[in-house]
């Protein structure tokens, strides 16, 4: 069975993907790397960003090994530059 | 320790922060650090900044920082206020200000958040060109 995984798009993502906020779908057991995979095959602009894009699930950063659930929303974002 | 923080797109009055600080005899030193808005990036003149923020994840992200401060220094007090949305050349963007026995922890609890804030808390800002009536320019490629 597939998850429905919500994925947020912050800062200038939102301009290379077009939208703030879409579903991509993995598969059960997948894990917060596998959901940037499948939003890379979908928005392929974001993928040589990969190495500096940073995860987070919720409001916490994640680590790419960390499985993900039903109903968790991923967000992605480039380095940030408060101050 | 007592902790405020601010996101707001009002304009941050300095005077009125410095006015507002908690009384009281056991904080011995007082630090508070102003951030202003450049008037150039990379060698370019420009209008401004606009800020942008994953605001719940910023709070929240914030809020883990100042449980650092809590539990590595006798910090009596951190506000911090942060703009958002544009901010023009030569305004306020950050203030912060630290409450503490000795100044030594007050510097570096000051220091410490402000570097741990532009690693880990979600804020953007890109530049706004000059000439174009101050909307945003493409580049995200603000300097530190």
């Amino acid at each position: 069975m597939n998850l429905c995984i919500r994925v947020h798009f912050w800062s200038f993502y939102r301009e290379m993907t077009g939208t703030a906020l879409a579903e991509v779908e993995v598969p059960e057991g997948a894990t917060v790397s596998d959901v940037v995979s499948a939003v890379h095959e979908r928005w392929p602009a974001l993928a040589p960003l990969r190495a500096s894009t940073l995860v987070a699930v919720g409001v916490d950063y994640a680590e790419g090994g960390q499985p993900v659930r039903a109903g968790d929303e991923v967000s992605l974002f480039p380095p940030v530059q408060g101050g | 320790m007592h902790r405020e923080l601010i996101l707001t797109e009002e304009p941050i009055d300095e005077r009125a922060w410095v006015a507002s600080r908690a009384g009281g005899v056991t904080h011995g030193a007082v630090v508070t650090f102003s951030g202003v808005v450049r008037g150039s990036e990379h060698g370019q003149p420009i209008a401004g900044l606009e800020y942008t923020a994953f605001e719940a994840m910023a709070r929240h992200q914030f809020g883990l920082l100042l449980d650092r401060v809590a539990a590595r220094w006798p910090v009596e007090s951190v506000r911090l206020v942060h703009r958002m949305g544009p901010v023009s050349a030569g305004d306020v963007s950050l203030w912060v200000e630290v409450l503490a026995p000795h100044r030594a922890e007050a510097f570096a609890a000051c220091q410490m958040l402000i570097d741990e804030m532009k690693r880990v808390v979600p804020i953007w800002k890109r530049v706004m060109e000059r000439g174009n009536g101050g909307s945003a320019g493409r580049s995200n490629q603000s300097e530190p």
